[in-house]
C-alpha cells in the first residue's frame, strides 16, 4: 500500500477527495433544517394540488394559470433552489468549518464544484419531486405537463441554484439575500413592464413554459399575453437560462478560488 | 498511477520573505522574514500582534499584500503546498453531528486517501492522540479537551512535514497537556516542524526549541530563549542565589558595577545585574576569592514571559 506521502497532489487524489466532499456535503443538507422546510413544502403544495383538483375541472390551461406559476413556478421554485443553494459554501464559513476545507490540498474550485454539485443534486431532487407530486395529485390537468414541462423545471433549478450558489460564495448573510430576491425582487422585475422583466429568471422559466404549452395547445394566461408579456422564444429562453447556470456557477468558482475566507 | 501528478516539491520547509499584510489601511503584518525547520517553534505575541494573521498566511487562507510565504517551494495559498502541512485552527467549529472518528477519516479521505488507508491512519493518528477509544460519540459531545485533540488527529492524518498549531493546549487538562506535549516533542523528533502559538507562555518555556516573539506585525527576536536573553545583554537580570553568609556576599555583590541592586530574601540573595555574562563570570571569581558556599543559583526572569516582556518594553 502507498503511503501517505504517495497521495500528495496527485490527480486522482484530487478527484478523490472532491466527490468525498460531494457525498459529505450532500448527506449533510439532506439532514439539515432546510430539509424539514424543503419536505414541508412538498407535503404543502402536494395537499394544495389535491384540493385544487377537487374544486376544479381536469384543465391545462386552469392548472398552468392557478398552480404551475403562481405556486411552483414563482415560489416552490426558487425556495428550493434557495434552500439548497445556499447553505453550499455559507454554512461552513458560519460554522467556521470551512477552515477545515481550506487546509486540505484540494484546490479550490475542486472544493466549489464539489460543494456546488451536491447542492445542485438535492435542489434537483426536491424540485423534480414536487413538480412530480404537484402534477400528479392535481388530476389529469397535472399529469397532461409533467412530461413537456420537465425540462423547464430542469433549467430553470440549474439557473436558481448557480445564482444562489454565487451569493453563498460571495457573501456573509447569503440567505437573507437570497430570500429577498426571490420573495422581493423576482417578483417585482418579473411583473415589469416592457423589456425589464428580462433580468429575471422567472421570465426566462414562463417565456419556456408558454413554448412548450404553445406545443400543447395551451394559450397565454390572462395579463400574460404575448403583447404584454413580449415574450421570447422557447429557444432562446432555454439558451438564457443555460447560460445563466453557467456563468453564475463559473463566477461562483471564480470567486471562491480568489477569496480569503479569514 | 499517481506518480505522473505528484509534484515533487522542494525548497526550504517554510519562508516567509518580506512578508507584510494589510488590511485597508491596517497593517497587521510588517516586513516578516522567518524561516521554520524542523523542531517546535513557538509563536508569542500580544493580542493584534499578527499571529493569526502569520498563521493564516502560512495555512493559505490569507494571501500576503508583500512578499512571500512558501512551503517547500510551493506559495502557501496554493493546493499543492497543502499536502505538506497540517493545520490545528484555534476555531472551537466541526461538524458537530459526526463522530470524532468520521471526522477525522473524512479529512483523510479529502486528502486523497483511498477508504482503507483513510481508515488505516484515523486510527494511528487517534492512538497517537490518546482518542482511539473515544472517538465514536458526536463530536457535539466531546469536552474543550477532546475536541483539541480531535484537531490535533485530522491534522496528523496525511503526516505533513509542517504542523500549524494554533493554541492546541487550550482547554486540554493537566493530565492531557503532559501526553500531548510529549507528543509534540516526538513528533518534532522525528523530524516535524511544528509552528505553535499558545499565549500560555509558560508552554513555551518547555515545548518550544525556539521562540518567535511578534509585535506590532514585526518580529522582535526569534531563536532560542537563551539566544534571545543573551542578545539582550545590556537590559537588567534578577538572579537568586542561595549561599553561606547572604549578607555578606549582597553586600560584596553590590561593590560590582554590574550589579545595579541587590535584597535579601531568606538565605538567599536576589540580585539585578547587566551585562549577564560578565557578572556570572564576576560572580564566579567572588565566589572563590571569598569562599562562599553556594547551593542555588537561578536566573528568575529569563523565561518567555520575561524575556517578551523585556523586548515588548524595550527601547534601544
Amino acid at each position: 500500500m502507498k503511503t501517505p506521502a504517495a497521495y500528495r497532489s496527485s490527480l486522482t487524489g484530487h478527484i478523490r477527495g472532491s466527490a468525498v466532499l460531494a457525498l459529505v456535503s450532500l448527506r449533510r443538507m439532506v439532514r439539515s433544517r432546510q430539509s424539514v422546510v424543503c419536505a414541508l413544502l412538498l407535503v404543502s403544495a402536494g395537499l394544495a394540488a389535491a384540493a385544487w383538483s377537487l374544486r376544479h375541472a381536469p384543465v391545462v390551461q386552469e392548472f398552468v394559470s392557478e398552480v404551475l406559476l403562481p405556486v411552483y413556478v414563482s415560489f416552490l421554485l426558487p425556495m428550493f433552489s434557495l434552500c439548497c443553494a445556499t447553505p453550499s459554501i455559507a454554512a461552513d464559513r458560519e460554522e467556521q468549518t470551512l477552515v477545515y476545507l481550506l487546509a486540505t490540498p484540494l484546490p479550490r474550485p475542486m472544493v466549489c464544484v464539489a460543494k456546488c454539485a451536491a447542492s445542485l443534486a438535492l435542489a434537483m431532487a426536491w424540485t423534480m419531486a414536487t413538480w412530480a407530486v404537484l402534477t400528479w395529485f392535481a388530476g389529469p390537468a397535472g399529469r397532461a405537463v409533467f412530461w413537456p414541462f420537465c425540462p423547464v423545471v430542469f433549467w430553470s433549478t440549474v439557473a436558481y441554484v448557480g445564482l444562489f450558489h454565487l451569493f453563498s460564495v460571495a457573501l456573509r448573510r447569503a440567505t437573507v439575500v437570497a430570500l429577498v430576491y426571490a420573495l422581493f425582487l423576482e417578483t417585482l422585475l418579473g411583473n415589469m413592464p416592457g423589456i425589464a422583466k428580462r433580468v429575471a429568471i422567472s421570465f426566462y422559466t414562463e417565456c419556456m413554459i408558454l413554448d412548450a404549452g404553445a406545443k400543447l395547445g395551451l394559450s397565454p394566461t390572462v395579463g400574460r399575453e404575448p403583447e404584454l408579456l413580449l415574450p421570447v422564444s422557447g429557444d432562446v429562453a432555454w439558451t438564457v437560462l443555460c447560460a445563466l447556470g453557467f456563468l453564475f456557477f463559473a463566477a461562483g468558482v471564480w470567486r471562491f478560488s480568489r477569496e480569503e475566507y479569514a | 498511477m499517481n506518480a505522473p501528478f505528484t509534484i515533487a516539491a522542494s525548497g526550504p520547509l517554510t519562508e516567509f520573505t518580506a512578508v507584510s499584510k494589510w488590511y485597508g489601511p491596517v497593517i497587521a503584518l510588517n516586513d516578516v522574514t522567518l524561516h521554520l525547520g524542523p523542531g517546535i517553534t513557538g509563536l508569542v505575541g500580544p493580542n493584534g500582534a499578527g499571529k493569526s494573521t502569520l498563521i493564516k498566511l502560512l495555512t493559505g487562507q490569507l494571501r500576503p499584500s508583500l512578499g512571500r510565504v512558501r512551503i517547500r517551494g510551493l506559495t502557501a495559498w496554493s493546493a499543492a503546498a497543502k499536502a505538506w502541512m497540517g493545520s490545528c485552527p484555534d476555531v472551537d467549529a466541526f461538524y458537530d453531528e459526526m463522530s470524532g472518528r468520521a471526522f477525522v477519516r473524512i479529512m483523510a479521505r479529502l486528502h486523497g486517501f483511498p477508504a482503507r488507508l483513510a481508515a488505516e491512519r484515523t486510527e494511528e493518528v487517534l492512538g497517537q492522540v490518546g482518542m482511539a477509544e473515544r472517538a465514536d460519540r458526536p463530536l457535539g459531545s466531546y469536552s474543550k479537551g477532546m475536541r483539541q485533540r480531535i484537531k490535533l488527529a485530522q491534522a496528523l492524518v496525511h503526516d505533513p512535514e509542517l504542523l500549524v498549531l494554533d493554541e492546541p493546549l487550550n482547554g486540554v487538562d493537566p493530565i492531557g497537556r503532559a501526553e500531548l506535549t510529549v507528543l509534540f516533542r516526538q513528533l518534532a523528533a522525528g523530524g516535524k516542524a511544528i509552528l505553535l502559538s499558545s499565549h500560555i507562555l509558560e508552554d513555551m518555556d518547555t515545548l518550544a526549541d525556539r521562540i518567535v516573539f511578534l509585535s506590532r506585525g514585526r518580529i522582535l527576536a526569534s531563536g532560542s530563549l537563551a539566544e534571545i536573553r543573551a542578545l539582550l545583554d545590556d537590559h537588567p537580570l534578577k538572579v537568586r542565589i542561595g549561599a553561606s553568609r547572604p549578607r555578606e556576599l549582597a553586600a560584596r555583590l553590590l561593590r560590582s558595577e554590574l550589579v545595579l541592586a541587590a535584597e535579601l530574601a531568606g538565605d538567599e540573595v536576589v540580585v539585578q545585574v547587566r551585562r549577564p555574562k560578565r557578572f556570572f563570570a564576576s560572580l564566579a571569581e567572588i565566589v572563590i576569592e571569598e569562599s562562599y558556599d553556594v547551593e542555588r543559583l537561578q536566573v528568575i526572569d529569563a523565561s518567555t514571559q520575561a524575556v517578551f516582556d523585556y523586548l515588548v518594553n524595550w527601547n534601544p
